[in-house]
């Protein structure tokens, strides 16, 4: 019985670092379902961040303009406009992703390997987003600390004293603000933070000629490494998914006031996944999203990404990001230090020299109930790698009559009928449901007794399972407790 | 109370309480269990405990400890190993070699009038952060969870109510959540769940009930044993919100802890002895009376 490209597989998952293997990818999920999902590349090291926001605007430019909360006033230098396509590339790079393996016919040789691509699809993204309409007005209140203009963009960095004024002075500006903005605004002036706002020069864009708004970029000194969410939950109804790209030199970042936890990964599951791999991926992040209680920060991939280190993957489902795409991100310590500048001058981050750069990808799915807090964050010495992978296995093809084949037969039913026993308590879905997906024609299966379609009535569905938490927890105090007692009467304590 | 016949030494309880909240972790949360790291912090532990009280009685009487002094040991290693377990992560075992053994053999070599001064699982926390760079904590792995919150609570009372310092908890929560909540609620302005938000952190309240309380390296009299807990949290407190340090009530815990020899000398108190209840202690007192007071 050969099962050669498993035992690969097994090796890789248990030395992702030694062994690397591109190759035999099929398709990444875009992981992102919902219409309103951001992404946000954040590089942070020492106090120093960049956050870099991506934007879909979809409308008419004139409706366009984002308010943002930030730490300092920013200077000129500290924004930039940044090339749209870099946020492509490190989604489809670090997307969960889904890979292939084929069985070998015990009653042969070797068949040839082959491996496929489907691509996934972009995902879609709106930020923080208020209406305007009119020009600038000055109030007492609302203090204008710097004006510029940057590539296609007007922004303002105000600083406010109360929050009605702000709130006054932005709607007469014409930047709508919504009812309830103002529990937000408040505690962000008494917090001492500023306003970045920004809207389109309707001059500037049209030099540009093109029909997007291009990622803004902007770069602060401050201990505090967070990004705000409240201020765009303000005026969203339900969920909003954020992706979060990190750059650091060190290892993962961590959110410090929400729970992390691992998106589930490297799980078997059965061939037909590969159709639809994107809503295969969309259920399973709702069902563990709801499983996890929500305000959580799921993990979805980690690794060390150094324009030196090879080995970027396992399998690549895209191209790496290159050292310029990383530079683009804001990855500031991987360009060639300009000497000219003085503006860093004194930045107290030590500057080790150190041209490492590790990549976590975080996914929040938020609403206003689960994070009433902005998301914080911290730098970890973690350098573990991780990625959100499924594996599909095809059968092997040809005539499987002899003794070692008919075992082989044997192996594969109980095989898939784990996979879809799998399927069901990732996605949380009703096993029954994934009827259509299992029956449509699949060239591959000439064998009609290991058809997923055959096997699917024989599995139980286990949707429903894990939340044993309470039953879990009781007979663990029981069990340590009864413990202790028996100890204690045996006069051992 | 329920369960007072059941140990007189209150640390098998803790022991206990900890096990449940590395299992609520890993069962419930979903952790990646670390065996190695785990079984690295209770080897170490407990070999460096052996080893130190060993070295302890040969210098001392050139003998070796007897089974009841290692018996009676052995649960604070326990205790320690099982802190580091729950707080402290790293990739690398030799770090968590390290942070075990400093945690234990702090216990030995830093000591001031018969008491050690830091409590060994912060000190090794914070020794491995520190010195390596290569370890993290984790103040988001806990989650803000009804469950923990409640679990934690209670279980966290019983603990300290048996060993008599949940003053030292109460103080210090209630300085560091009040000192939040004028902070967030009053003076900023957030709504009441941006508050319980902060303050519903299993780590948050795992250190208020497990690991301030450490009746060994806190202050013995009552009234210098609030005042210090109060100061650890309004630190804590400055730390965490002007300066955005995370995990900072083990930091502030750490570096306070040379206060309470201090303290200990201008507030006077009996030092604390786990076993109180146990009749031979409270026996040998007497016959010690007995015998000294007729030969005046």
């Amino acid at each position: 019985m050969k099962k050669k490209l498993i035992i690969i597989g097994a090796a890789i998952i248990a030395a992702p670092l030694i062994m690397s293997f591109c190759g035999f990818y099929v398709s990444k999920a875009d992981g992102t379902l919902k219409n309103k999902t951001s992404q946000v590349i954040l590089v942070r090291d020492g106090n120093k961040t960049v956050i870099t926001m991506y934007n879909d605007f979809k409308g008419d430019t004139k409706d366009f303009a984002m308010v943002v909360p930030v730490p300092v006033v920013l200077k000129k230098d500290d924004i930039k406009v940044v090339d749209q396509s870099i946020f492509q590339r490190l989604n489809d790079y670090s997307a969960p992703r889904l890979v292939e393996y084929w069985d070998q016919n015990p009653c042969y040789g070797n068949e040839a390997l082959m491996d496929k691509a489907l691509s996934g699809k972009v995902a879609g993204v709106q930020l923080n987003e208020v209406v305007v309409s009119s020009a600038y007005k000055k109030k007492e209140t609302v203090k204008i600390e710097a004006k510029y203009l940057v590539g296609e963009y007007d922004i303002l960095i105000l600083s406010a004293k109360e929050s009605s004024g702000l709130k006054d002075w932005l709607n007469e500006n014409g930047y709508k603000i919504p009812a309830n903005a103002e529990e937000v605004l408040e505690p962000y002036i008494k917090s001492n933070l500023k306003f970045f706002v920004v809207k389109v020069n309707e001059k500037e864009k049209q030099k540009l000629n093109n029909n997007f708004l291009r990622p803004i970029q902007i770069n602060f000194n401050s201990p505090k490494f967070m990004l705000p969410i409240r201020l765009g939950m303000a005026n969203a109804d339900g969920d909003q998914d954020l992706i979060v790209y990190a750059f650091t030199r060190k290892g993962r970042i961590e959110c410090t006031n929400y729970r992390n936890a691992d998106m589930a990964t490297d799980k078997n599951v059965p061939l037909f996944i590969q159709k639809n791999f994107n809503s295969f991926y969309g259920n399973l992040f709702n069902h563990q999203w709801n499983n996890e209680d929500k305000a959580v920060a799921f993990l979805e991939y980690a690794w060390d990404v150094s324009p030196q280190n090879y080995y970027h993957c396992d399998p690549c489902i895209a191209t790496a990001p290159s050292e310029q795409d990383l530079i683009q991100s804001g990855v500031w310590w991987l360009g060639n230090k300009d000497w000219s500048d003085y503006s860093d001058v004194d930045n107290q981050e030590e500057d080790n020299g150190s041209k490492n750069v590790h990549f976590t990808r975080l996914h929040f799915r938020y609403n206003r109930r689960s994070f009433p807090q902005d998301l914080q964050f911290q730098v970890t010495p973690n350098t573990a790698t991780f990625q959100a992978r499924y594996i599909i296995t095809h059968p092997a093809t040809g005539d499987l009559s002899c003794d070692a084949g008919k075992k082989y037969l044997q192996e594969l039913k109980q095989r898939r009928k784990k996979e879809l026993a799998t399927l069901s308590a990732l996605t949380g879905t009703n096993i029954n449901n994934w009827q259509d997906d299992a029956t449509a024609k699949n060239d591959e299966e000439t064998n009609p007794e290991v058809q997923y379609a055959t096997l699917l009535p024989q599995v139980k569905s286990d949707s429903g399972q894990q939340k044993n938490l309470p039953a879990g927890m009781i007979i663990i105090s029981a069990v340590l407790l009864g413990g202790a007692g028996l100890m204690r009467w045996k006069g051992i304590v | 109370m329920f369960f007072a016949p059941l140990f007189k030494d209150a640390r098998y309880f803790q022991i206990i309480f900890q096990c449940e909240f590395l299992a609520y972790g890993i069962l419930s949360l979903g952790w990646n269990a670390e065996w190695g790291l785990y079984l690295t912090y209770l080897a170490v532990s407990i070999a460096t405990q052996l080893v130190a009280e060993t070295m302890l009685s040969r210098v001392k009487n050139n003998t070796y400890p007897t089974a009841n002094k290692i018996k009676n040991g052995l649960p604070s290693a326990i205790i320690s190993s099982l802190g580091l377990c729950l707080l402290l992560k790293t990739n690398d075992l030799s770090i968590a070699a390290l942070a075990a053994f400093i945690s234990i053999a702090s216990k030995y070599i830093i000591r001031i009038n018969g008491k050690h001064i830091f409590n060994p699982s912060a000190l090794g926390i914070v020794a491995a952060v520190l010195l390596t760079g290569n370890a993290w904590i984790s103040p988001g792995q806990w989650g803000s969870g009804a469950v923990i919150l409640f679990s934690v609570l209670c279980l966290g009372f019983i603990i300290t109510t048996k060993v008599q310092k949940s003053d030292t908890s109460i103080a210090f929560l209630g300085t560091f959540g009040g000192l939040l909540f004028i902070r967030q609620v009053m003076f900023l302005g957030w709504s009441i769940d941006f508050f319980v938000q902060s303050i519903s952190t299993g780590s948050l309240l795992l250190f208020s009930f497990f690991m301030i309380t450490d009746p060994k390296t806190t202050p013995n009299h009552a009234a210098a044993r609030i005042v210090w807990a109060m100061l650890v949290a309004a630190i804590s407190f400055y730390l965490t919100t002007f300066k955005f340090i995370n995990a900072a009530p083990i930091w502030v815990l750490v570096a306070m802890q040379p206060l309470v020899p201090l303290l200990d000398k201008f507030f006077k108190a009996n030092n604390f002895s786990w076993i109180k209840y146990n009749r031979h202690y409270v026996s040998r007192k007497k016959t010690y009376k007995a015998v000294v007071i007729p030969k005046q």
